[in-house]
């Protein structure tokens, strides 16, 4: 009979998904699947498989699929595993994705009268509604992970030293970092701790005219940043020239690459989705088909990978059905999260100084204590 | 260390005898321990492996003896090469491949293998039938069970 300790490694490195179901396995397996130890193990088991997660939108549905990153150069086509789906209408702002969970910055659930800030775990289906609506330009609402307390954090920010606050942001190690813009129209980078609630601001003028497709990355711990556009390869082919610009110590550091010639990255729609923490660039068509790829660009080397992606099914990969896909990198899942009983008991509420108004409020009664204030 | 010294022969459950360097036995811990404490001679006794899993767990040492410590390029066409080694192993094959990954220390086989297992079993079923687990819920608990995780069920 194989040992306890082995089967325990096996499980370990199954999905979240088929280690809920086999908690059915006998009493003994439903106990060692839903301990501590056992959470423990499998994350770390997990992390070190990190997935691309795509969260595909079409008429206000959305559906979660993941798919292995690739491990080695030889890897062309991977079968995407389909999670859950969640329906939910989406405004004008994008959402973003921390360490599992997916926030929506203001969605319309059928039931609401007004959008408000959504929390989803793609994995369950899961979902959460916040209730600290952004209301200013000036205002963000965030969803970060605060990797020494172990911890969610979400909530409004808003800071008075720049003009808007614009939809780009990362979270990287604890600290929120997003883009903005200041009242002499030139970008800044507003990082907010999210332990100590502080605010830093770093000069991003480098950004410049240089915005329309910026995406903020993690480059291997640091915070980074990606544009690009298309240059002439001759014969009327293009070619992808990409701008990487790093915050290192002494600023900010650009880098600029022109990628091997690929004929699907060449005649698509696609978007940056990130780098990856063995530092690929990731590079993800914008809308499901039936030949849908994923690009992986390491600047190291100066090589492309491209990896088709199968399995949205038939519905999705029709054209005329097709659906937007926002990917995200480096997932990887969290049995602790799958198994809270409620979301918001995985996710603290921050309490913010909120400039604008002076005053140190919850983000709850943003408004209420406000028109206290007014009337006292 | 003399030349003699160099080979070492492992000998499996079913007496089958495999001569191998000993750069390629030594990433078994089990087989290095007896070897640093000299209690056994040129030949080891392997007593709970048989011949047939002993000779895919030489393959495997010999090829990472060969390419453990080189470059990147290698480290790709070595977890190609793992790949491949798992790819067609039953089931069966696979268990037993952990047991003797496990019963000799080799860390990176007994990964290989438990992966390979999580990847290719997918029902609940398997687990029983392969694992000799029997299911002791009441159809009461086993409802309240799934009710919890509902959403792992929900297809």
């Amino acid at each position: 009979p194989i040992l306890t300790d082995l089967i325990i490694e096996i499980f370990s490195r199954l999905p979240a998904k088929s280690v809920a179901r086999f908690r059915t396995l006998s009493k003994q397996w439903g106990s060692i699947l839903r301990s501590p130890d056992f959470a423990d193990l499998f994350l770390s088991r997990s992390s070190s498989r990190p997935r691309l997660l795509f969260a595909v939108e079409r008429g206000g549905e959305w559906l979660f699929f993941s798919s292995p990153q690739p491990k080695n150069p030889y890897d062309e086509s991977v079968t995407v595993d389909y999670h859950t789906k969640f329906s939910g209408d989406e405004s004008s702002y994008p959402c973003n994705y921390s360490s599992g969970l997916i926030y929506f910055p203001a969605m319309w659930l059928s039931r609401d009268f007004e959008a408000s800030p959504v929390i989803c775990n793609p994995i369950t289906g899961m979902y959460e509604r916040l209730p600290n609506p952004v209301r200013y330009y000036r205002e963000r609402g965030f969803l970060g992970f605060d990797s020494i307390e172990k911890k969610f954090k979400s909530g409004v920010i808003c800071c008075p030293a720049y003009y808007r606050s614009l939809y780009e942001g990362i979270c990287i190690d604890g600290a929120l970092y997003y883009l903005a813009m200041s009242a002499e129209w030139s970008f800044v980078i507003i990082r907010f701790d999210l332990r100590s609630e502080e605010f830093k601001h770093i000069d991003a003028g480098c950004f410049n005219g240089h915005s329309n497709r910026l995406v903020l990355i993690n480059y291997k711990g640091k915070l980074g940043g990606v544009n690009w556009k298309y240059g002439q390869a001759g014969c009327g082919r293009r070619t992808v020239e990409l701008s990487m610009w790093v915050l290192e110590k002494q600023g900010w550091l650009k880098h600029a690459y022109t990628l091997p010639e690929n004929e699907e990255l060449g005649s698509c729609e696609f978007s940056v989705a990130g780098m990856t923490a063995r530092g690929e660039i990731v590079l993800c068509m914008k809308y499901t088909c039936n030949s849908f790829y994923v690009f992986y660009f390491n600047p190291e080397r100066n090589t492309l990978q491209s990896v088709e992606i199968q399995g949205f099914g038939a519905n999705l990969e029709a054209p005329e059905n097709c659906g937007t896909v926002h990917a995200f990198v480096d997932h990887f899942e969290d049995l602790s999260v799958n198994d809270a009983v409620q979301l918001k008991s995985s996710v603290s509420l921050v309490k913010h100084t909120c400039r604008c108004c002076d005053t140190v409020l919850h983000p709850n009664y943003h408004f209420e204590k406000r028109n206290e204030k007014e009337t006292q | 260390m003399s030349k003699s010294e160099k080979k070492i022969v492992l000998k499996s459950l079913d007496n089958e005898a495999f001569e191998v360097e000993k750069a390629v036995a030594l990433q078994s811990q089990t087989i290095w321990v007896m070897c640093e404490d000299k209690c056994v001679g040129n030949e080891i006794p392997l007593e709970n492996v048989t011949g047939q899993i002993l000779a895919k767990v030489i393959d495997y040492c010999k090829k990472h003896a060969v390419v453990d410590g080189d470059g990147d390029e290698s480290s790709e066409e070595l977890k190609n090469w793992d790949t491949e080694f798992t790819k067609n192993m039953d089931q069966s094959t696979l268990f037993n491949m952990i047991l003797a990954a496990n019963y000799l220390n080799i860390k990176s086989l007994l990964n290989l293998t438990c992966q390979a297992v999580a990847d290719k079993t997918k029902t609940i079923d398997e687990f029983h039938t392969f694992l000799n687990i029997e299911n002791n819920f009441t159809p009461e608990e086993e409802a309240q069970i799934c009710q919890e995780n509902l959403w792992a069920f929900d297809d």
